[in-house]
């Protein structure tokens, strides 16, 4: 069977664990739903009120970003600004302290542990879903048991053991801590399994070494479940928050969201600035967000991890 | 070792029969799967099982973090918990919260999955935009309920328009302050949970529902009768991914409301990191902590589990 479009990779994944794992979504075809307009006109409605519920804060929170922070707060209240002041943004840059570094913390470190977890991801679930070798199944049990232990059980150990080789306060910590991420090995080793043989059986007559077959034509078939990881990679290194809390102790050390609670105590309730520095932290996540939703969508409903 | 160069690896045929024919290229299969299995081998043996045979070593320690010298005290750190207002409170906190928070996330959850799970023109931007509150991070999340609670914030200028006129200050309030958290973690969550029913919607066999159409089910029936149901096995995930994430819950307290007013809001997580690093000399009891609060969400796990039954037929 050749390996032609990935819609066929899709509906071939073998799942042992995930629950819906990457469907190519099945045609709707109800038939039995008879649709009158009452029913229609309740039903756009019910979705309205809900649109409404989950989306308001964040309309109000842009509107916001662009009023003074007496408007915010402002009794009665004001939809649109009465004055817009985008100059909002500009002062989140320059008047609070190291701002600009914080947002380059948050890019580096985020991109760093994607490229990271996209090859250790891969690589070790390229292992656990082709080769044969000692312990395999012990192991991937455990990766699957020890998904389930709650981090905070982690967190003292961890936090001693990275303080005693030096790391905290440095991008290491986290590297250290995120460099794979056992969810989305499994995530990786579920959708190799999809892949065919064939090609690999192929490139072993061919006297390819396993690096080579992993890197050159397995990793290649592999863009549908590199895209989820690397985007939900992106995402929860982006919006991490705790370990940023506990690691990093110089400001210069902070990222985009650590920064941005400091808003609250340093900057004494300025809502202008809060506003507009929370637009600024979930801007580049709503972009990667609209623009690779497919894969995020799938990688979330595999993993159950954001 | 003897490692013999393969001779000429064999056309590959079918499956059973690959890993006999190829003697010595089994044993490089080997060496590269524990190869590239290493990187995780060394993750799991220090930053998993290592960190969790040296959090209990920790918990049995009078533990600090400056200290040269960490007594042992056996079982003291955990046998103190039960007489230790804080953790009762902060346990008692937590479980009203995470009780609340899973069930009404997870009805709220399957409520907007079902409601997307139709042929509805729109569907995709509804999707989209009730999934926004998943994607902002918590400390965002935070900043924008700091506004919409605040005493002339975006929830009492809401409750103006329609004839409610309060000032009230729910942050800063005993009654409300654990509530309002509540609310803000089921509307940040609920659409992650969302995605994962509305997958697992899908997979239901659309004859299933044609079948129970011809006996003349109605739309409610058939939700409790048949998708509900058939939903069990991601059901139970979503309650243990929702155990796992609100008895953990710390960020919110943290930033909205440092577990004040008078507590009303701390949470065990939010102890621990107290005693972490607020403290002194608490770290074996920072540890004793988390481990019990593990076990109690392992228990839960377990027992969740039981009441959900996953078993499945088709």
């Amino acid at each position: 069977m050749g390996i032609g479009s990935s819609q066929a990779l899709d509906t071939k994944i073998n799942a042992p664990v995930a629950i819906a794992t990457m469907p190519a979504p099945r045609e709707v075809k109800d038939t039995t739903e008879r649709i009158n307009a009452l029913e229609v006109v309740v039903r756009y409605a019910l979705y309205i009120v809900i649109t409404l519920f989950l989306f308001t804060p964040f309309v109000m929170t842009v509107l916001s970003s662009f009023k003074t922070s007496a408007e915010v707060i402002a009794f009665p209240p004001t939809l649109l600004p009465s004055v817009w002041h985008p100059e909002n943004y500009l002062n989140v840059l320059t008047q609070i302290n190291g701002f600009p570094r914080m947002i380059f913390n948050s890019f580096f470190i985020t991109f760093a542990a994607v490229a990271l977890n996209l090859f250790f991801d891969s690589l070790v679930g390229y292992a656990f879903a082709r080769l044969e070798f000692p312990y395999k199944n012990t192991l991937f049990a455990i990766m699957i048991a020890t998904m389930v232990i709650p981090g905070f059980v982690f967190i003292v150990p961890r936090y001693i053991l990275l303080l005693n080789a030096h790391l905290v306060n440095t991008y290491g910590a986290l590297l250290v801590l995120y460099f794979l991420q056992p969810g989305y090995i499994l995530l990786m080793t579920q959708f190799f399994k999809s892949i065919p043989r064939d090609l690999e059986e192929a490139a072993i007559v061919d006297g390819m070494g396993w690096f080579g077959i992993f890197w050159k034509i397995i990793l290649p078939l592999a863009r549908p479940a590199l895209l989820a990881t690397g985007i939900l990679t992106f995402a929860g290194m982006w919006n991490g928050f705790f370990d940023w809390l506990i690691y990093m102790q110089d400001a210069t050390m902070f990222n985009i969201q650590l920064g941005l609670t400091t808003f609250r105590s340093v900057y004494q309730n300025q809502w202008d600035l809060i506003m507009a520095g929370s637009v600024l932290a979930i801007l580049p996540i709503l972009l990667v967000y609209l623009v690779g939703q497919r894969y995020f969508v799938r990688g979330i409903a595999t993993t159950g991890m954001k | 070792m003897a490692v013999s160069v393969a001779p000429q690896a064999p056309a590959a045929t079918a499956k059973g029969s690959r890993r006999s024919k190829r003697g010595g290229m089994a044993i490089a299969e080997r060496r590269a799967g524990l190869l590239f299995v290493t990187p995780y081998l060394i993750y799991f043996l220090i930053l998993q099982l290592g960190a969790l045979v040296f959090a209990f070593w920790v918990s049995f320690h009078h533990y600090d973090l400056l200290a040269l010298d960490n007594p042992f005290v056996g079982l003291r750190n955990y046998a103190r918990l039960p007489a230790n207002q804080d953790f009762l409170i902060a346990m008692r906190n937590t479980t009203e919260y995470a009780v609340v928070v899973v069930i009404l996330q997870t009805v709220f959850a399957l409520l907007l999955a079902v409601l997307l799970d139709s042929k509805i023109k729109g569907r995709n931007f509804f999707r989209s935009t009730w999934y926004t509150p998943s994607i902002a991070s918590s400390v965002v999340i935070s900043m924008i309920f700091l506004y919409v609670y605040h005493p002339t914030g975006l929830l009492n200028s809401i409750l103006g328009l329609v004839g409610i006129h309060t000032t009230e200050a729910y942050l800063e309030s005993t009654t409300w302050a654990l509530p309002a958290i509540m609310f803000l973690n089921i509307w940040t969550t609920a659409p992650t949970f969302m995605l994962m029913f509305l997958a697992a919607l899908q997979d239901i066999p659309k004859e299933i529902y044609e079948a129970s159409a011809v006996d003349g089910a109605s739309a409610v029936r058939k939700l409790f009768s048949i998708t509900i149901p058939l939903l069990r096995p991601i059901i139970f995930l979503v309650v243990s991914l929702g155990i796992i994430g609100t008895f953990q819950v710390f960020d919110q307290m943290f930033i909205m409301t440092s577990g004040g007013p008078l507590k009303a809001t701390l949470s065990v997580a939010l102890l621990i990191y107290d005693n972490l690093f607020k403290d002194t000399g608490t770290v074996g009891v920072a540890c004793a902590e988390a481990i019990v609060l593990g076990l109690v969400i392992f228990a839960l796990t377990l027992i969740s589990r039981r009441v959900i039954d996953t078993r499945i037929e088709y």
